[in-house]
């Protein structure tokens, strides 16, 4: 009896599990950015920076497609973490950060040098099964705006960041594309740690009226 | 029959346990004396800024291991930990290049004080990869209802090639370089069960850096 019961029960197990296998293989995955940035080891510049993350930031996500088929393979959500990032970045390079509900400040917000607006501009992904390279990359374009508090615009710059991590052997495509996206956003972290106060407009805004604020370039 | 497949495994348990041949050649370059005084303590970083390949972090790993362990073992910083409290000075696009680049790092005041909290004699600046070729042979594997079982051979060679850059922290100054070649075949053969017998490049590779960095940095390997 017990073995008749088996006999009708394999083959529908079986065909359940094709089933779900062939879901399972059209499905998009879903990977959340996450992980953890150190402060930079810098000296503070003294301003108290505004800043405003566009709704565009806080809710960015990357689809990657399949090329031939056009099915969406991959769905990157990838806001969450770069609020963390500059979270953590901002508070480490100014003396104060107030975070912002809208471009302008409002009345009453206190008093506020300048208004940073980070967003991303573009993303690229390269997955190895489909570069043929046995790397994780990342690249990332970000449109950065410096404002003061009136609107006036004090700076508009373009800023690029890169990571690549190797691929290992039985590693989920979530855990290389996480490790990838980690280097990539210490890139930016680095870059603007080191470069914010040498962007050509920045820097002729803080010595025309913030003499205080510290250039914090490499060597100096 | 059942005797037959524990033999089969059993044999292939202790082919599994021979590893492959595998030859390794250090070259050590030393530029100035060197030695490192009790409380001082170094740390190994991967270059990162190939765009070929990245140094592997988990070779790093068992470089600082093995420079870490045994009677003449040295205080190794772990890599990230120093990364981190370093940020963003040693990331790949920041990291010092030149010793040059490390002289203009050290004017940073936070800097310079944050390597001097780590008591850091050194900075080694280890950078290279392990590449694969000659890969050739087949191995088909079925399973049918009577069983299953895999038949046939595979081949490869690794070669590691790593170099480590040693720069004193007191001088500023690149102080030599420690270079290592191993490379190996590896063989795979499948009768039924596949045997691996694999040639462990990269660990030997390790081993004998780490061992040739130990006895330079202490002044032992001149």
């Amino acid at each position: 009896m017990l073995r008749a019961n088996n006999s009708m029960y394999i083959p529908r197990l079986l065909a359940f599990c094709l089933v779900l296998l062939a879901l399972t293989g059209c499905a998009t995955s879903t990977i959340v950015l996450n992980g953890t940035y150190p402060a930079p080891l810098v000296r503070k510049i003294p301003l108290t920076l505004g800043v405003y993350y566009p709704p565009e930031l806080r809710n960015y996500a990357f689809t990657e497609t399949d090329a031939e088929t056009g099915d969406k393979q991959y769905l990157l959500q990838i806001g969450a973490s770069q609020l963390k990032l500059f979270n953590t970045l901002l508070p480490a390079l100014f003396d104060k950060v107030v975070l912002l509900d809208s471009v302008q400040p409002m009345p009453g917000t206190g008093a506020i040098d300048a208004v940073f607006i980070p967003a991303i501009a573009e993303f690229q992904l390269g997955l190895p099964h489909k570069t043929r390279m046995q790397v994780y990359e990342i690249w990332m374009k970000y449109d950065l705006k410096l404002s003061k508090t009136n609107g006036e615009q004090i700076a508009d710059w373009v800023m690029t960041a890169y990571g690549k991590a190797p691929q290992e052997s039985l590693q989920l495509v979530d855990s290389g594309v996480q490790n990838a996206a980690m280097v990539a956003m210490r890139d930016l972290a680095a870059s603007l740690t080191l470069g914010f106060a040498e962007v050509p407009a920045v820097k002729a805004w803080l010595q025309a009226g913030h003499r205080n604020a510290v250039t914090q370039g490499y060597g100096e | 029959m059942q005797c037959s497949i524990r033999s089969v495994i059993g044999i292939t348990l202790i082919l599994a346990s021979l590893p492959a041949c595998t030859s390794t050649h250090i070259d050590q370059f030393r530029q100035a004396a060197t030695s490192i005084n009790k409380g001082e303590s170094i740390v190994i970083l991967g270059r990162r800024q190939n765009n070929n390949y990245d140094t592997d972090g988990k070779f790093v790993k068992c470089v600082g291991a093995t420079v870490a362990n045994g009677n003449d073992r040295i205080r190794v910083i772990p890599e990230q930990e120093f990364l981190d409290a370093m940020f963003p000075f040693f990331e790949p696009r920041t990291a010092p290049v030149r010793t040059a680049h490390l002289k203009q790092l050290m004017a940073v005041s936070e800097a310079r004080q944050r390597l001097k909290d780590y008591g850091l004699g050194y900075i080694v600046w280890v950078d290279g990869t392990t590449r694969r070729s000659g890969q050739y042979g087949n191995i088909n594997c079925s399973i049918t209802p009577a069983g299953g079982g895999c038949f046939g051979f595979n081949s490869w060679q690794d070669d590691s090639r790593f170099e480590a850059e040693v720069w004193n922290l007191d001088t500023l100054e690149s102080v030599g370089s420690i270079s290592t070649d191993s490379n190996g075949q590896s063989y795979l053969p499948a009768l039924l069960l596949p045997i691996p017998l694999i040639a462990q490049v990269e660990a030997s590779a390790c081993s004998g850096l780490g061992r040739q960095l130990k006895q330079f940095i202490t002044g032992k390997g001149t």
